[in-house]
């Protein structure tokens, strides 16, 4: 019965997809390990601006977001979609325009930002032209998510779906609004904002990629994948009903926090903070949603490890849920702000919340889209720990060289005069930035592994033949 | 309670346009949220809701 799902839905595009998160997830954790290293040991910026930490910071964070991030979420919600709806994607053709295309955005951003053509502004710094090739393909994508649920035989639109849609609007206004610029040349390019607007409408477009790209985006995958993997349904459907709107409503007010302390009105940055503590409720309960689908079958733990992935990454998700509104209070923003301790809060969400859970979709994508178990079960597990110990390292790192930095930089003595200069903070930082680059570096040899594991999977499919029987078999069948 | 009042204190007269539009959106929205919360844990409409949970057991058999 499996082999005819090839035959009525379109799982090419989820294969292709899901491949290139594989890939995108080594090279964006690579990047990612040599920044951090740079950090640590400067001489390996090699006096080569192309590769200095400014010019490949951007590189690293695209390519985990948007490349590692999209690829998966356009993987899964192409997937979900078609499953959840009972219906073949609306249009093939726009779904592999949407592949090469976003690709197309990925090849672009390698090619630019180490040149040091960039907008300046924070997950949003490629040029103008690949901006407006973003906004079109995101466009194709959401155009032909929302098309097949308008086609779908299903009378009711599954949750998942609900956080996807949620996520693809919100990204093209948030997107489109972030980007307005004047072009002065075909690489260079000015913000229509200015002064404390542009800083908030860049903070509005920051939070909102993290709560709507890399949290609404992701619940989704929560919502289809967790329940499939248990093989159990969500715990409380209304719950997460619940979850969903409080987040839509929710998410938008919190960009205010980021701009405590500045130019930016006093109030605006209190209603931020007030939201962004109401904004636990929402998230805690969709976490404890889906941990308590394990409910009666906590067993499943000690054997099934894509649902280990799946459940350490909504304990993830919970405690970065937690930290985040704590940081936004401004008696705590005044010692986290400009400090480790954010990239520490950031990672927490990015490689425990976001990675994880797609790490977990991605093992369940392949034996379901390969039609054959994985490669190597060992090799999961090697990742999970792999995964978990090089998240921990580097968020433990993090906090205290953030704590540590914040405490430094406000001690002052006797006389009023700092304690401290700001290069001996920089000095006092040098144990915690390699502590970070070997968390890094653990975390980095499980994504490896789990690439060799992902193509050894399709290698085990073509060589016993699997995935043809499973195009060869009629749709009937 | 002085302070609160005083915190609470709003000039309406210096309400600009775009301040009345946030107002009311932020009011309606509230609303809403009300609506969804009652809605959604009304007795009533339990069974119907929790039904929905099974969609993705739903599908092709696997």
């Amino acid at each position: 019965m499996q082999a005819s799902l090839e035959q009525k839905y379109n799982l090419e595009i989820v294969r292709w997809f899901t491949i290139m998160a594989a890939i995108y997830l080594v090279v964006g954790a690579a990047v990612g390990v040599y920044i951090a290293s740079e950090l640590a040991w400067p001489f390996l910026n090699f006096d080569t601006p192309y590769i200095s930490f400014g010019r490949l910071r951007p590189v690293h964070t695209n390519a985990v977001i948007f490349a590692f991030g999209g690829c998966t979420l356009m993987a899964t919600a192409f997937y979900t979609v078609q499953r959840t709806c009972g219906v073949r994607l609306w249009s093939d053709k726009m779904a592999r325009f949407t592949f090469w295309g976003w690709n197309a955005v990925i090849v672009l951003a390698v090619l630019t930002l180490p040149f040091g053509i960039t907008q300046s502004k924070e997950y949003a710094e490629l040029e103008w032209p690949i901006d407006i090739l973003i906004a079109v393909v995101w466009l194709s994508f959401t155009i032909n998510f929302l098309m097949t649920i308008a086609t779908r035989k299903t009378s009711h639109i599954y949750v998942s779906n609900w956080f996807f849609l949620g996520m693809m609007v919100m990204i093209v206004y948030l997107h489109v609004v972030n980007s307005l610029a004047i072009p002065v040349g075909l690489f260079k390019s000015y913000s229509i904002f200015s002064g404390v607007q542009d800083a908030m409408i860049q903070w509005w477009w920051g939070h909102n990629a993290v709560g709507f790209y890399l949290t609404a985006g992701f619940l989704g995958i929560m919502y289809y994948f967790v329940p499939k993997q248990a093989g159990r349904p969500i715990y409380s459907y209304r719950l997460s009903v619940i979850h969903f709107w409080a987040l839509m409503f929710g998410y938008v007010w919190l960009g205010a926090h980021h701009l405590q302390y500045t130019a930016l009105p006093d109030w605006t940055g209190s209603l931020g903070a007030a939201v962004s503590i109401a904004m636990i409720i929402p998230s805690w309960g969709g976490a404890v949603n889906g941990m308590m689908t394990l409910s009666g079958a906590w067993d499943r733990l000690r054997t099934d490890y894509v649902l280990r992935f799946l459940i350490i990454a909504l304990a993830f998700y919970a405690m970065s849920t937690f930290e985040g509104p704590v940081m936004a209070l401004k008696t705590v923003n005044a010692l986290s702000h400009y400090t480790d301790w954010t990239i520490g809060h950031v990672h927490s969400g990015a490689l425990g919340w976001v990675a994880g859970i797609s790490i977990g979709a991605i093992y369940h994508l392949m034996t379901r889209l390969y039609h054959t178990e994985m490669f190597s079960e060992r090799l999961i597990n090697f990742h999970f720990w792999t995964a978990t110990i090089g998240t921990v390292i580097y968020i433990v790192a993090m906090w205290v060289s953030g704590i540590m930095q914040g405490l430094m930089w406000r001690a002052y003595d006797e006389y009023g005069t700092l304690a401290y200069t700001f290069v001996e903070s920089v000095d006092a930082m040098h144990p915690y930035y390699a502590m970070r680059a070997v968390g890094g570096m653990i975390f980095l040899l499980g994504a490896v592994v789990m690439l060799f594991n992902v193509l050894m999977t399709v290698r085990k499919s073509v060589v016993s033949g699997s995935l043809d029987k499973a195009r060869a078999v009629p749709a009937a069948a | 309670m002085n302070s609160l009042v005083e915190y609470f204190e709003t000039d309406w007269q210096a309400m600009t346009i775009n301040d009345w539009v946030g107002t009311i959106l932020t009011i309606v929205i509230f609303l809403l949220m009300v609506v969804a919360y009652f809605q959604v844990f009304r007795p009533k409409n339990r069974e119907r809701l929790e039904a929905k949970k099974h969609i993705p057991f739903d599908e092709d058999n696997e």
